[in-house]
């Protein structure tokens, strides 16, 4: 399977690349796109199958489990779903998230490029002790932080706000950090010097020489950041215990009790919907994917 | 020049190091001043009192609900409340018992009881008896005993459970054959099973008859328990009745009349929709008693279940008790235990807060509750009502609730050294056994130090 | 420890060898004050909200803390002893952990990156196959996704159903793991988006340069593309890796460990000590075992580095 998609991803390259005109261009076209859109359909059944079930009635969906057509086409388990819990509903849930994630991503990102960058382009001692520090605190497992964590932020008086959530994104995100410090690795020290030599101080250099030129990676950063932000559920969990407080994805949580009724059909339906605003993040930035280093060159 | 400027900057962390680490003992200094501020007034002003639980969203809204009711009975008090998932519940919980923030009531359950027990995390609840703030005027004995640890009340039963095999009527109509007789044996059991898996061509049970429970059925069937008084060690000597269930149980699935071990990690996603009697795939499963009203829901309309009890080993006695479902329990931590109480003891006998409750979680254990109920009950839910009701008398005593090292016994040892070793052919029955008792007795010692 | 803190340090150092030639030019200038005051962000966060916890995991690695105890002791060694000397779940945790990461990194990155490769074009569409290879990536770990991996590999499931058997996938001791695989590079979206990201970032004028100097296609691929997209390929790695062996809740929501501890990945089993068991002395134990281990594979990853990474910077 994978030599199969090796080849074509070979020839997208050469199509990619190579300006010059195949002669069986159209062929070529064809063949790309009913390769990548029948392959796109297996990497979607999963989640076709999700929004299926959300529209299945209570009597079919544990009966008619398998088939993606509800025999009966309702909107009930949208409604349950959406009711909540004991009047609070996802109107509220979903403010929550968005403030956390929102909020969250912004830090997160722009804190990250700072950090990057002086890590990327800036000699200074013990950088490479820091450096290591930072990818260290990936390595430990968060299930033995949250004990001794938790303690902090409630010594703080800190529990049931959002300030255990948001303020350590203050120092940005080590995966982020990382990540952005090799995108700035990858460009030409020759910029650097030379808007040095038009007098830009460091500031001056990160501003209008770096940061356009790495928009591809801070839009990357800024999907990926809200996505994470918008599907933990472990740090809310652990610091807002009120429920007007609660996000989606803790709340998607609260819908299941192996021991008693579970409303799979809400689960399914809220479990849908919640997928809406990481889409949406999604489609928004990558558009500036598309458009590539030619024309962040030129803002810069 | 290079040296001068590093000093410096290892000022400014210092400066920076301090000044984060003010930030923080400067807080809590602010906040129990609020607190302080606020505690004087308890005695007239607003009491806020706090309560957590776990469930799904039916429980949450009925919950929510009688707290609202509870409020305004009681005007001065304050009802916060959190809930979450079985299993964040859990996680919540644990922590804010390390940060000593735990709620004036907790739900709790039985498996756990004694862990939070033997750690003083729970407040005894004799005091509220005795001064009446709890009225168990009409509450038997036998329900509250599961509460009890220690001769104390640890916890409020919010609803009695059993255990129970269902059957599906149709199917055993399909099958030409009669409804079991109550009090049968494995050996009966077996028979039923097999004979509707080779009428009908489907599971004659669901699976998951390897479950620690059914292990404890064994046991408490021949007036044993699984574990010493003390908590130390296995309670039994003879695995010999474990060892014939067992086998019963591996011919059972290698004759196709349940799922395998295998099949049963392939379908069960730990919820009742997901059971094979739910799509008509098998004909029997077991299920605790307050789970028939989830089965009910996810198999639609049109189905008829018969409750029946667990089966027992031969000249056993009943394998059934009667179980509390979950409690109610105060902390150790509470700031408000009077309130507490008053509360739980208001979700206990209120006949409208359980009205709104509708026995969600179990059969009330308050005699005048069940009696105010019965009119409003569904098909389900008066099933669970009788079957609890025909089964109270012959059950047999309560065994006490689970030791500390339970859980660790039942996730390290029982599952991965014994069981599925066995069922999936790597050793035999009798080693798994043996395994499983030095294994066991190990982890038990050595919790109990 | 020591050497998997100094390894990873090789990287930053890479770019700056033979630093006395280029001390005249700002951007290679060693420059303390700018330099803390650029990663201060992150050095305040630290010390304020991660450092201490990290402290406190480490110190109770050495006790019998249980969570719900306010008292214990210290153990000394003794966790760190009876992993190895006395559970045979941990060994096993090691090993699902091991295989996991060797099979699901090499195959996540390569899907990555051939799709990447694959949607890097301006054609018409790209944005809704990007969309559609990306969606799964956003379904993540709710509770919903293991119902629905379940359903697919269920016994009436879509693959079962494909291949016209009667499979329990999920039950079986030897494939099991392999349906946390296919999840795992089913998930391809961030590595897939980084590695897009980096192909952005790649100028156009090489690829006209090459093509002029008569470059097919598949030569740019590996003179140019593969070259400069090293750096990229490289952070991948290292963050695959990280979380490939801290791989946590696709086994928590779907398999729960089983069968016969097949999938019983090691952050799982810390887990289930920690909060189920509660014994979280033992399970920091094994939290900072895990850290130790994945530090050492990233260290051989940077240390190897200097032979395949290239950078953009480096260039002279």
């Amino acid at each position: 399977m994978s030599t199969a998609t090796t080849t074509t991803a070979e020839r997208a390259a050469v199509h990619t690349s190579a300006h010059s005109l195949w002669r069986n261009k159209a062929v070529r076209t064809v063949f790309y796109h009913l390769m990548v859109a029948g392959f796109g359909i297996v990497m979607l059944y999963p989640i076709l199958w999700l929004f299926a079930s959300s529209f299945k009635g209570r009597a079919e969906i544990w009966t008619n489990v398998s088939s993606l057509i509800p025999q009966q086409f309702t909107l009930e388990n949208y409604v349950n779903g959406w009711r909540g819990f004991g009047g609070i509903s996802f109107t509220t849930f979903y403010a929550n998230s968005f403030i956390y994630a929102g909020i969250g991503t912004l830090l997160a990102v722009l804190a990250s490029a700072l950090v990057a960058y002086g890590f990327a382009r800036i000699q200074f001692s013990g950088r490479r002790f820091w450096f290591a520090c930072m990818l260290a605190t990936l390595m430990l497992p968060v299930q033995v932080q949250i004990i001794p964590q938790y303690i902090v932020f409630s010594q703080l008086g800190w529990i049931n706000t959002f300030y255990p959530l948001l303020l350590p994104r203050i120092g940005g995100q080590a995966f982020f950090i990382f990540m952005i410090m090799q995108f700035i690795r990858g460009i030409p020290r020759d910029l650097d010097e030379a808007a040095e030599m038009d007098g830009c101080g460091r500031g001056g250099i990160f501003f209008r020489i770096i940061l356009p030129q790495i928009t591809p990676a801070l839009i990357t950063a800024a999907i990926f950041s809200f996505y994470w932000t918008w599907e933990d559920f472990l740090t809310p969990l652990i610091y807002l215990n009120a429920p007007r407080l609660y996000t989606v994805s803790l709340a998607l949580r609260a819908f299941a009790d192996p021991s008693g009724t579970t409303d799979w059909g809400a689960i399914f339906a809220m479990s849908s919907l919640s997928l809406a605003p990481v889409f949406a993040i999604f489609v928004f930035f990558q558009r500036f994917l598309v458009e590539g280093i030619s024309t962040t060159g030129l803002k810069g | 020049m290079r040296s001068r400027p590093s000093v410096l900057i290892m000022l400014l962390m210092v400066a920076a190091l301090v000044l984060s680490a003010c930030a923080p003992s400067a807080a809590p200094s602010v906040a129990p001043a609020a607190d302080s501020a606020a505690a004087p007034a308890a005695g007239d002003g607003p009491i806020e009192l706090r309560i957590a639980w776990w469930g799904s969203q039916n429980r949450h809204d009925r919950t929510i609900a009688v707290i609202e009711q509870f409020e305004q009975l009681y005007p001065n008090i304050d009802v916060v409340f959190e809930f979450a998932g079985w299993a964040d519940y859990w996680t919540l919980m644990s922590t804010q018992a390390a940060g000593g923030n735990l709620p004036d009531v907790m739900q709790q359950d039985y498996a756990r009881l004694e862990e939070w027990v033997s750690r003083g995390l729970l407040a005894p609840l004799d005091d509220y008896v005795a001064d009446g703030t709890f009225d168990f005027s009409n509450v038997s004995e036998s329900s509250l005993a599961g509460g009890r640890l220690g001769g104390k009340l640890y916890g409020v039963n919010l609803g009695t459970n059993s255990m129970m095999i269902v059957i599906d009527a149709d199917k055993l109509a399909e099958a030409g054959m009669e409804i079991p007789n109550p009090d049968w044996t494995f050996s009966e059991f077996e028979q039923v099973a097999t004979e509707l898996h080779e009428k009908l061509g489907i599971y004659g049970f669901s699976g998951a008859l390897s479950n620690e429970q059914l292990w404890k059925n064994v046991y408490l069937s021949l007036g044993q328990w699984v574990y010493s008084e003390d908590g130390t060690a296995l309670g039994y000597e003879d695995d010999q009745p474990f060892i014939d269930y067992l086998n019963m149980v591996k011919r059972l699935q290698d004759a196709g009349v349940t799922q395998t071990r295998e099949q049963e990690l392939a379908t069960g996603g730990g919820s009742v929709e997901t059971d094979l009697i739910v799509t008509g795939r098998s004909a029997m499963t077991f299920l605790w008693s307050n789970q028939i009203v989830a089965l009910a829901n996810a198999a639609g309309e049109g189905r008829n279940f018969i409750l029946l009890p667990m089966p027992r080993p031969e000249g056993g006695a009943s394998a059934n008790y009667l179980k509390p479902s979950m409690f109610f329990s105060i902390t150790s931590q509470a700031r408000h235990p009077k309130e507490a109480a008053m509360f739980i003891d208001f979700f206990t006998n209120n006949i409208e807060a359980n009205e709104t409750l509708m026995a969600e979680r179990g059969v009330p254990i308050s005699s005048e509750v069940r009696t105010a109920l019965e009119p409003m009950l569904d098909v389900s839910q008066k099933q669970m009502f009788d079957y609890i009701a025909s089964i109270e008398s012959s059950v047999s005593p309560i065994p006490p609730p689970d030791v500390a090292g339970h859980a660790d016994v039942i996730n390290n040892v029982y599952w991965p050294l014994a069981i599925d070793p066995f069922l999936f052919g790597q050793i035999s029955v009798e080693e798994a056994m043996r395994i499983f008792r030095a294994e066991a007795n190990a982890v038990l010692a050595e919790t109990a130090r | 420890m020591s050497e998997a803190l100094s390894a990873p340090a090789q990287a930053p150092s890479a770019s700056h060898k033979g630093r006395p030639v280029r001390r005249r030019k700002a951007s290679f200038r060693h420059d303390n004050l700018m330099g803390y005051l650029f990663i201060s962000p992150w050095l305040i966060a630290f010390f304020a909200f991660t450092f201490i916890p990290i402290i406190a995991s480490f110190l109770l690695a050495f006790t019998n803390y249980d969570v719900l105890n306010p008292s214990w002791g210290w153990v000394g060694l003794q966790n760190f002893e009876r992993m190895f000397t006395r559970d045979p779940r941990y060994i096993k945790a090691l090993q699902a952990t091991f295989f996991y990461a060797f099979m699901a990194i090499p195959l996540r990155l390569i899907f990555a990156l051939a799709i990447a490769m694959l949607l890097n074009t301006n054609r018409r569409m790209v944005s809704g196959y990007r969309a559609a290879y990306y969606a799964p990536s956003i379904v993540g770990g709710s509770v919903a996704i293991a119902v629905m991996w379940r359903e697919i590999f269920g016994r009436d499931g879509l693959v079962n159903a494909i291949l016209g058997a009667d499979i329990a996938w999920l039950g079986n001791p030897n494939t099991a793991i392999w349906t946390l695989i296919i999840l795992a590079v089913w998930q391809f979206g961030s590595p897939m988006l980084i590695f897009l990201a980096g192909l952005k970032q790649i100028p156009r004028e090489f690829y006209e340069a090459a093509a002029i100097d008569g470059a097919n296609g598949w030569q740019q691929f590996w003179r140019i593309t593969l070259p400069l997209l090293t750096p990229i390929i490289f952070f991948n790695l290292v963050m695959q890796l990280i979380s490939g062996f801290m791989v946590f809740t696709q086994a928590f929501i779907i398999t729960g460990g089983a069968p016969l501890d097949t999938t019983l990945f090691y952050a799982l089993y810390l887990y289930q000590r920690a909060f189920v068991s509660l014994q979280m002395g033992y399970a920091s134990a094994m939290a900072w075992v895990l850290l130790a281990i994945i530090a050492i594979m990233t260290a051989l990853v940077f240390r190897s580095s200097s032979y395949w990474v290239f950078y953009g910077s480096q260039e002279e």
